[in-house]
């Protein structure tokens, strides 16, 4: 077991220098570059600049530096904020957008998979076809869409809470929601059908067939069965939530990462772009980690092979 | 005379989709009497596997049982609430399905899945259950039977699954099991393991068990009697040795032609019934058996003939025509 989650963090390792050095190339295949903006710089002052950053090496040597900053977890300074690091840019956001992401990772989990449970026992009836046109209409509408109509409804026609900020508990409720809407709707969706499929296996006879009580079929045996494939999907969705999302944060004037993220590229801010890529990288790469740990837990068939563990 | 364990009588059950209604059962009767195998045989689709999936009332969503009943002990299964029942199922009647590889559960121990059942329905602490899955594991013969509770499904064998899934059944002292199929997904040489191991099991603990299977070999080694069902229906029935000794129904007959006889030294092709078995969307007025049977008459096609003694067969009526081996011996 110990051996085997050195062995993938190993991999994970390598897996992220192939991102490093792609992003790294990638980015510097782009026309243009962190100067070259609407407000024209005197070539004396663009070159400057260049050589500060050290723009003006080769790019071999460009590389050699940023990966040399990588490994002591240094990711640069920002192009475009003079003074501020991309550490300092992701320490800053950060705290807000992993609190907003965790709580919709909960939601998630929690409304989620009730829904899907509660949809599936009762299939065909009405609970099921609402809990269904809710869910069609969270993973179809986009999540602005979601957001505006929270805001307009709930902030300022009801005002039971703020319009923005997050002073008070009040403030997550909106954004959460928001962020979080599309994957209750997904994970709502995906447990029904992974339910109904087991309800369909021999198994869920057997335990019907020795007199187990309806609760007892349900949780003991049919849904830890069914809960394999959302497991699946929640890594992702966990980095995706936590990395935050640029559209939620700019609609409630949070100040997350996930803006950061979009204008970093507007703004061809190579190492914030970087930064946060690998950064990004890193923790899905993690939660796939954990998701394949939680399927050991989950379903006794899969073993570490001899050769891995 | 002891009166029956199981008597089930008139027995209907359809199962209804959009394509409408779908007869599996109709109108289905018979004994279980105490301590004796019953064996019901026939083709897949003939109502066998519902016939007992109805009597436990584990059928699908869709399935519905019209009308009959099913007396046990004296009372009506099919007018228990479904507390009572629950009551029952795993307790005084159990079931061992076909296939041993998907019947238990994947994500639980063999033991947990023996030991939840006693825990249901009987007062035990979980250490008591325990050992009681234990002596179940020795009963069933699984070797290291102490170990093997804290194995998994997958690491069975076959035939080892279907002892866990014997040994489950077997669990509460049930006073009637219902064995679907269980040897048909398995090796040849682990059937007759199984099935010896059932027969044993039935003497020595004087249990009734209702043996489905689509293989006649099987069920003459160890029933006392036989149902022979298709369309929906019981075509004949009857003991043992008489059924084998002289089948009155046609398509019994043909069963018994189908199966291989390895004493016969004649290098004579076995012959299988021609055709397919009825579409139970619209089953024929008269006898099912009637467009496969090879002593067709007219009235076979136009009404169901009754039971005539054990036979559903119209050349079983005093005055049909005598057809010679049907029913009429054959010259010695």
């Amino acid at each position: 077991m110990a051996t085997y989650v050195i062995q993938r963090l190993g991999l994970m390792l390598l897996t992220l220098f192939a991102i490093v050095t792609l992003t790294f190339f990638l980015m510097h295949a782009v026309p243009g570059g962190p100067f070259v903006s609407e407000r024209m710089l005197a070539p004396e002052i663009e070159a400057a600049l260049n050589a500060k950053f050290g723009l003006s090496d080769p790019i071999w040597l460009q590389y050699l530096h940023y990966l040399r900053g990588i490994a002591m977890f240094d990711l640069g300074p920002s192009f475009k904020y003079p003074g501020v690091s991309v550490n300092q840019m992701i320490a800053d956001g950060l705290p807000v957008t992993l609190r907003l992401g965790l709580l919709a990772v909960i939601c998630v989990i929690a409304l989620g998979v009730p829904m899907g449970i509660v949809a599936a026992l009762n299939r065909n009836k009405w609970p099921d076809t609402g809990v269904m046109l809710l869910a069609t209409m969270g993973v179809a509408i986009p999540s602005y869409v979601i957001a505006t109509v929270l805001l307009y409804v709930f902030a300022l026609k009801l005002g039971w809470v703020p319009t923005f900020g997050l002073d008070d508990w009040r403030g997550y409720i909106l954004p959460v929601l928001a962020l979080a809407g599309f994957w209750i709707s997904f994970v709502a969706r995906l447990s029904r059908s992974s339910l109904l499929e087991t309800f369909e296996q021999d198994y869920m006879t057997t335990a019907r067939a020795k007199g187990l009580r309806p609760g007892q079929v349900l949780f003991k045996h049919g849904l830890r069965n069914s809960l394999i494939p959302v497991v699946t999907v929640l890594g992702p969705v966990v980095a995706n939530l936590v990395t935050g999302s640029f559209v939620i944060e700019q609609i409630f004037a949070l100040p997350g990462i996930g803006r950061h993220f979009v204008l970093s590229i507007t703004n061809r801010d190579y190492t914030a772009i970087m930064g946060i890529t690998i950064f990004y990288a890193a923790l899905l790469m993690v939660m796939i980690l954990i998701v394949d740990l939680l399927y050991l837990w989950l379903d006794p068939r899969i073993k570490l092979s001899r050769q891995s563990a | 005379m002891i009166g029956p364990i199981l008597s089930v009588r008139d027995l209907r059950t359809s199962f209804f989709s959009q394509r409408g209604e779908v007869q599996a059962v109709r109108g289905v009767s018979f004994d279980v009497a105490p301590a004796e195998m019953l064996g019901i045989v026939g083709e897949s689709g003939s109502g066998k596997s519902i016939t007992c999936m109805s009597i436990l009332r584990l059928l699908k969503a869709n399935g519905r049982i019209k009308s009959g009943e099913a007396l046990f002990d004296g009372r009506d299964l099919f007018k228990l609430d479904e507390d009572e029942m629950r009551d029952l199922r795993g307790n005084d009647i159990a079931v061992i399905f076909q296939d041993p590889m998907t019947s238990l559960n994947p994500t639980l121990t063999v033991g947990e899945q023996v030991i939840e059942t006693i825990l249901r329905h009987r007062r035990l602490t979980r250490a008591q259950a325990r050992q009681r899955a234990i002596e179940l594991f020795e009963l069933v013969r699984i070797p290291s039977a102490t170990a093997r509770l804290k194995s998994y499904p997958h690491e069975f064998s076959g035939g080892m699954r279907q002892r866990v899934m014997i040994a489950m059944a077997l669990s509460c002292d049930p006073k009637l099991l219902i064995a679907d199929e269980p040897t048909t997904a398995l090796d040849v040489t682990i059937q007759r393991q199984i099935l010896m191991l059932l027969k044993e099991l039935q003497t020595r603990l004087g249990m009734a068990v209702i043996l489905i299977t689509h293989d006649l070999g099987v069920i003459a080694e160890v029933t006392d009697h036989i149902v022979v069902m298709y369309g929906g229906m019981v075509m004949e029935q009857g003991n043992v040795r008489d059924l084998f000794a002289r089948p009155r129904h046609p398509y019994t007959q043909g069963l018994l032609a189908a199966v291989p006889d390895l004493r016969d030294d004649t290098h004579h092709r076995l012959t299988p019934i021609p055709g397919s078995p009825p579409d139970m969307a619209h089953p024929p007025e008269g006898c099912p058996f009637a467009p496969r049977c090879p002593h067709t008459m007219q009235q076979c096609v136009a009404a169901m003939p009754p039971l005539f003694d054990g036979a559903r067969c119209w050349l079983q009526h005093p005055e049909a025509p005598r057809v010679a081996g049907v029913n009429e011996l054959e010259p010695a």
